[in-house]
């Protein structure tokens, strides 16, 4: 299948018909993923963990089939026994490196070298994983890419961002995610994204200008505050409420923040992006977003973490129901790719390590 | 959905696994053989077919071994066909799909985490750390006191002799199981004032504030005591074990929600784990004490003249109250 121009709504490709806004539902809920959840975390600890394999292919299986779009829902086809191999992997691997700096700095630094040689490799596995094991329609998904591009991406340009002082952050990003989304395929049709360097800059530009600018203006005024209650010669109660305070306005400043960078950057990343002609849509808004976070951290704590599936199916719900596809013409027509297998390693290891790709 | 025209007839949507395309149809179970008709016809024995599990949101799907599968939305229509085929839900789908069966689950969770945090992870740790050579205990701590010296501590300046004394008084001391390893009794001045600790190199520091604050030479004894207590104990492989399996079970439980939050249960729950540790070392001296017919009393002084620096609380700190400690060896005697 060929890649399409970048025109949203032109008349080009395979599809002949009206584009159809087809927005992506999510069925799943709170108080039945707590009760998935519980049973799972229960054998998982009972197992020593070696139920948790199972319990991701449950959960993975209960949300993908959770998810619709136009009518039809997502399906998770990871094995267990895949995964729990590639968890071990992990966790050996995992071990051995936090043993080998407490045993010598110079067998730490070796391991430290054998990880950034190995990692590149497995993230690009596990995104192979990911993709290969989800389908919609009968239709796997799946992940090109070559070896050299993950050690480009996932090694030599983080690297070099790392001497750079972090101001090619924005660049890495765009590329990351050109890299992810071009080589993703559904069956035999490529993903293609189209956000150039300049969005990403901007996004983050905007960030930091706020989370400074605000950050300056709390300082001024909240720490202003608390130096009047110094001045003032208040009480010792007063004056630790007025620190605390400051810290409080800061945190819950930076909270809001956070929120509205992830919400630019996913519509950024989702509006850029199409499967043939068909351009995904994604419409988070800043106010929603902080609401759900907010209110679902909040939530996990007061209960002590019993809230925790609730506030994984709401902010889940909440990104998934806010992304749509403009199909242009029928759904019908994608042919799926001849068979491929693919490795769980990289799948445990990038579980384990907590990376998140999605964003 | 239709209302279906056959009895034990269930709409649903095939997908043929090789294009996207879809196909309406019907299906319905006759004998052992499942049977769609519609957009497209199709014919397979039951025992091929793979069976979603049950789930009260999710869509069931019903998969062909060659790939193709069914989506079916009418859950009712589906679970009486399912029933009447013969097909049984897990144990664990239906411990999942009852409210009963998840509540008993919350609650042996929470049995579950409260037993090996309060038992079995102790035990395992302690286990595990007499099982390991001292020599690896040993490698843990190589280079803390290099970096101590660098910024925390300034040469000592007691009189070698006095030094060499209290090295020689301690080392007359026979310990409770006749079993000693391999120490060192090292002196140092400190910017951080009264101070014994034990690093797991096999050095015990004791700091020139700490030995000028004890009554006598024989509470320094008992402090030297306790400090090899936590040696010989393996405490530091042990604390190391404990507080990684902590914070690794965090790490699991909370960590998809916020790193942040998943670092305060550790903090917390490894303050029973010092205490423990604590009350190892004080029941160490006491029996060492003991051993060598010095009087608890002395050991006793020493939480007593540290108690005078504390202001600490029992339940926020890392080290048992001096109080409460001075009671405990009192009893013992």
């Amino acid at each position: 299948m060929e890649l399409d121009s970048n025109h949203p709504g032109g008349s080009n490709g395979a599809g002949s018909g009206a584009i159809n806004r087809e927005a992506i539902t999510f069925s799943a809920t709170g108080s039945e993923y707590f009760r998935i959840w519980i049973v799972n975390l229960l054998l998982s600890i009972v197992t020593l963990g070696i139920y948790s394999a199972w319990a991701k292919v449950r959960r993975n299986r209960y949300f993908y089939s959770s998810t619709h779009l136009a009518g039809s829902s997502f399906e998770y086809h990871g094995n267990a026994v895949a995964i729990l191999k590639g968890r071990i992997a992990a966790v050996v691997l995992i071990a051995a490196y936090n043993i080998a700096f407490q045993v010598s700095p110079f067998i730490g630094l070796i391991m430290f070298v054998v990880m950034a040689a190995v990692l590149p490799w497995l993230v690009w596995k596990s995104l192979q994983f990911k993709l290969y094991n989800t389908s919609y329609r009968g239709i796997r998904f799946g992940f090109g890419g070559s070896a050299k591009q993950a050690y480009k991406y996932f090694l030599w340009l983080p690297l070099l961002n790392m001497f750079t002082g972090g101001l090619m952050t924005p660049f890495l990003h765009q590329r990351l995610k050109r890299f992810q989304h071009t080589e993703s395929r559904f069956g035999t049709s490529h993903f293609s994204f189209d956000a150039t360097v300049g969005s990403f800059y901007k996004t983050y530009l905007l960030f930091f200008a706020l989370l400074f600018g605000g950050f300056l203006v709390l300082i001024f005024v909240v720490f202003g505050s608390v130096f009047a209650s110094f001045a003032a010669n208040a009480g010792d109660a007063s004056k630790a409420g007025s620190i605390l305070l400051a810290i409080g306005a800061l945190y819950l400043y930076a909270f809001t923040v956070l929120p509205l960078f992830l919400t630019m950057i996913q519509n950024l990343i989702w509006n850029h992006t199409r499967l043939q002609q068909h351009q995904f849509q994604s419409q988070l808004t800043w106010g929603r977003t902080t609401f759900v976070m907010l209110t679902n951290l909040l939530g996990i704590v007061v209960t002590l973490g019993l809230f925790t599936p609730f506030a994984h199916v709401r902010w889940l719900k909440y990104r998934l129901e806010s992304t749509a596809l403009l199909a242009q013409g029928s759904l019908d027509e994608f042919v799926a790719a001849t068979g491929q297998q693919v490795s769980a390693t990289g799948e445990g290891v990038v579980d384990l390590l907590d990376f998140d790709l999605s964003i | 959905m239709e209302i279906d025209s056959q009895p034990a007839g269930v709409a649903a949507r095939y997908f043929d696994g090789h294009s996207s395309r879809l196909y309406h149809v019907n299906l319905v179970v006759q004998g052992d053989q499942a049977l769609i008709s519609g957009d497209i016809e199709r014919r397979c024995p039951l025992v091929q077919l793979h069976v979603s599990e049950r789930s009260s949101h999710a869509v069931r799907k019903v998969s062909f071994p060659d790939g193709a599968y069914l989506e079916i939305a009418d859950q009712a229509a589906f679970n009486s066909l399912l029933h009447d085929s013969g097909h049984r839900d897990s144990w664990v789908v239906r411990l999942q799909q009852s409210w009963r069966g998840a509540l008993l689950a919350l609650a042996a969770t929470l049995l579950a985490l409260w037993f090996s945090y309060q038992y079995l992870l102790p035990l395992a740790a302690k286990g595990i750390a007499y099982a390991l050579p001292v020599s690896v205990e040993r490698q843990l701590g190589q280079g803390v006191l290099d970096m101590l010296d660098r910024h925390v501590f300034e040469p000592s300046k007691l009189a070698a002799a006095r030094q060499d004394a209290l090295r020689a008084q301690f080392a007359r001391l026979a310990t409770p199981d006749d079993t000693v390893l391999e120490h060192r009794i090292i002196f140092r001045k400190s910017k951080i004032g009264p101070n014994a600790f034990a690093l797991p190199s096999g050095d015990i520091v004791l700091t020139d504030e700490m030995v000028k604050l004890m009554p006598d030479d024989q509470a320094v004894m008992g402090v030297l005591a306790h400090e090899l207590g936590h040696l010989q104990r393996r405490h530091l492989t042990r604390r190391i074990i404990q507080t990684s399996a902590v914070g690794a079970g965090a790490a699991l439980l909370l960590g998809d929600v916020s790193t942040v939050v998943a670092t305060l249960p550790p903090l917390l729950l490894d303050l029973k784990y010092s205490r423990d540790v604590e009350r190892e070392a004080d029941d160490y001296a006491i029996a060492m004490l003991r051993h060598n017919g010095i009087a608890l009393e002395h050991l006793a002084q020493v939480f007593v003249a540290l108690g005078k620096l504390d202001t600490d609380t029992p339940y926020l700190s890392s080290h048992p109250a001096s109080a409460e400690r001075v009671a405990r060896i009192r009893a013992a005697q």
